[in-house]
């Protein structure tokens, strides 16, 4: 199933697809790890419009709600 | 001298292990991005002198961050003679493609794998001769926080800069290394007139970078067609701008490089991280721990700074009145002594006492990482007034004193954030001026005053915030921030810390302190005070109800905040504030003091972080904030 990143609950497992966006984002997104085809774990997702919390190449990033949702990505059946 | 620079990713502990040679220069802590300029040392390593220089960390070379940018510009322009490119093990497969990008240096080559210990604990098994034949450079483990593999490393640091020798480039797949190939051989004449290596110059251009744009263009305009017909023909069958195909190339280079050196073994329970990020970053419990983890922060200072001012500020006061019995009070040398005692012991009775363990916690804070992960839990709060969770860090450091607080908002991506964030910190009440709200409002007015002037004071943080992120709309998304992992402080980095900071306040700080506190012991021998009273009249008595001494203090607290309350003392001539100001008065003056201009430091600090523009914007925003506060409050004492 194709989603975005901020869909995602604790203790999913993803594929990350596309991010959308300008050069920034994937520069920004890139440099703490998270690329299209990279698999990430979902720690915890906030709540209140609060960062999720990933976990991807052993580093656990945090991202926020309005980043989170220009990452397209696709769940991994558990 | 050799020349030895240290290149790595954010928080993979070149400060830590920059430190453990040349001595304590840098500051170091758990967040990424905490050197943000470059330190050099000469030091000397079995009977080797060279110069070592600690680059503020990158995650790439083409990263549109400015201190970042200072970095590739060192490396390109001061070409040291050889580079140690540190890795944080635990994260290798992201370091490696740093380590890529570093190799079309053409700079002798080390690469240092620190954190071998943390990379054991999650289970990922290095094979540092492979790694290092891969990359055709010296591969040395280390753990940087104990010394551990720390010879080694500079030893063959020299070895490498006196053989000159270089490591492997890594080759992208067929098609796009053929148009870098190509690139290449166009500019090789152009790259070589600037002794940059050809291939990081055509990488570079490929990958849309402005300045080697600008570059080309004041060398060889013309090749600025070549370059974008070269940028079309690699984007088409990927159907991805350049610069995306060239860094997923490196991405999955690095991938292959560790899925070819390193197993990861799964682990078979939970680690203590997990357990305890559960509770820290819960969505209810963690915002409770925060509260708890600020309110112990707090108390602790001011229990322990009360408990030593006290009798010290007795001590001092005993020495001054033996002063004035045994001396001339009229003469001079009275005048200068007596400043001199009042400036220095401010500086010894009222400042270090809150200073020295509120670094000490901030350290501990720091170092353990926890603030990241404040940021985390702050993020959807600090959205409200147009800034993201890690904005909260330069306020936290704000409380502490607001020059390290705009220092810190160099951690943010954004010039907007910045700016927004470093005029916001200024309105955070530093240790200086939370002595006064202590010694005036807290002491005279009760405590629930004071509280009522932090709610307060929160309140104007938030209402400017909110107009500011107006008037500068936000354009990025928001927050991407690295969680690192807990570390144990190291009982020497803290301490080295705060002898750090310290240094900063005894050096600068208290000198000026002490001047100030001679100066106006001066004024009042000379009886100019008077005259700079009568001159702000209009405005300290008239407007805000004050009386007609204290425009002096608040002149001086422009100086240095410390000052204020010192300098309220000589002004009223007691020490009992309440037998000469109403409450309203003592209310009225310490919201002034709280967000009129900024003292020199904080100044300075922010025309060099958010520029000129920046520097008088806050100074103009706080002086209106603080009058409008003042008046306010007035019309309250009033009513009630």
């Amino acid at each position: 199933m194709i989603t975005t990143l901020a869909k995602l609950k604790g203790g999913n497992f993803a594929v990350i697809k596309e991010i959308k966006g300008g050069h920034s984002i994937h520069h920004r997104l890139g440099r703490l790890g998270l690329h299209p085809s990279d698999r990430i774990r979902v720690i915890r997702n906030g709540f209140f419009g609060g960062p999720v919390l990933i976990e991807v190449h052993g580093t656990e990033v945090g991202i926020g709600k309005g980043m989170a949702e220009k990452v397209e990505v696709e769940v991994e059946e558990q | 001298m050799m020349k030895i620079a240290l290149v790595g990713q954010p928080n993979c502990g070149k400060s830590v292990l920059f430190n453990s040679v040349a001595g304590y220069k840098t500051a170091v802590s758990n967040f990424p991005g905490t050197t943000v300029e470059y330190v050099c040392s000469d030091v000397c390593i079995d009977l080797e002198d060279f110069e070592l220089v600690d680059l503020p960390g990158i995650y790439s070379f083409s990263s549109p961050e400015k201190h970042e940018l200072l970095t590739r510009d060192y490396l390109l322009n001061q070409k040291p003679d050889a580079v140690i490119n540190i890795l944080d093990a635990s994260v290798l497969s992201r370091s490696l493609e740093l380590t890529i990008e570093l190799l079309d240096l053409d700079t002798p080559l080390v690469v240092c794998l620190n954190m071998m210990d943390e990379a054991e604990r999650k289970g990922i098994q290095i094979d540092v001769e492979h790694l290092s034949s891969d990359l055709g450079v010296p591969v040395v483990p280390a753990i940087s926080i104990r010394g551990q593999g720390i010879p080694e490393l500079f030893q063959a640091a020299v070895e490498v800069a006196r053989a000159g020798s270089k490591g492997k480039s890594f080759h992208f797949s067929r098609d796009v290394e053929e148009k870098v190939a190509e690139l290449m051989s166009f500019l090789e004449e152009t790259a070589d007139a600037v002794r940059l290596p050809a291939r990081l110059f055509a990488l570079q251009l490929l990958q849309r970078d402005m300045e080697f744009e600008a570059l080309l263009r004041k060398l060889k305009p013309k090749l600025l067609l070549d370059v974008e017909r070269l940028r079309t023909t690699i984007s088409e069958p990927h159907g991805r701008p350049s610069d995306m195909v060239v860094s997923s190339e490196r991405h999955s280079l690095a991938m292959n490089l560790f899925e070819h050196v390193a197993v990861v073994k799964p682990r078979e329970k939970r680690s203590i991280r997990d357990q305890v990020d559960k509770y820290i970053m819960h969505p209810v419990l963690g915002y409770v721990i925060l509260g708890l983890v600020l309110l112990l922060f707090f108390s602790l200072v001011f229990t322990f700074g009360k408990i030593v001012e006290t009798p010290l500020l007795a001590l001092f006061q005993d020495l001054s009145g033996y002063l004035s019995e045994h001396m001339n009070r009229e003469s001079l040398i009275f005048t200068v002594v007596k400043g001199l005692v009042e400036g220095f012991s401010g500086g010894i009775a009222i400042v270090l006492p809150y200073l020295v363990p509120f670094l000490l916690c901030l350290s501990l804070l720091e170092d353990i990482g926890y603030l990241p992960r404040a940021a985390f839990l702050m993020d959807s709060i600090m959205h409200r007034i147009g800034l993201h969770g890690k904005s909260i860090i330069p306020f936290v450091l704000g409380y502490g004193c607001n020059v390290p607080a705009i220092m810190g908002v160099r951690i943010l991506e954004r010039g907007r954030d910045r700016f927004i964030t470093a005029v916001l910190s200024t309105f955070i009440p530093c240790a200086a001026r939370t002595t006064i709200i202590f010694a005036v409002v807290a002491f005279y007015l009760g405590p629930l005053y004071a509280v009522l002037l932090y709610l307060v004071n929160l309140l104007v943080i938030a209402i400017a915030g909110k107009v500011l992120s107006r008037i500068m709309p936000e354009i990025t998304p928001g927050m991407v921030i690295e969680i690192p992992s807990y570390k144990a402080p190291n009982v020497r980095a803290v301490l080295n810390k705060i002898w750090f900071r310290l240094r900063e306040f005894i050096v600068i700080a208290w000198p000026l302190l002490i001047v100030g506190s001679l100066i106006l012991s001066l004024f009042d021998y000379l009886q100019l005070s008077e005259m700079i009273n009568r001159t702000f009249s209009p405005f300290t008595s008239g407007l805000l109800g004050l009386p007609e001494a204290v425009s002096i203090t608040l002149i001086f607290g422009i100086l240095r905040k410390e000052l204020t309350v010192i300098m309220l003392v000589q002004a009223l001539g007691t020490t009992d504030f309440a037998a000469v100001m109403s409450n309203e008065q003592l209310f009225v003056f310490t919201v002034f003091s709280l967000f009129y201009i900024p003292c020199l430091a904080t100044l300075g600090m922010l025309r060099s972080v958010i520029g000129n523009f920046g520097m008088g914007f806050a100074l103009v925003v706080n002086t209106s904030v603080g009058t409008v506060i003042a008046l306010i409050s007035r019309i309250f004492f009033r009513l009630g």
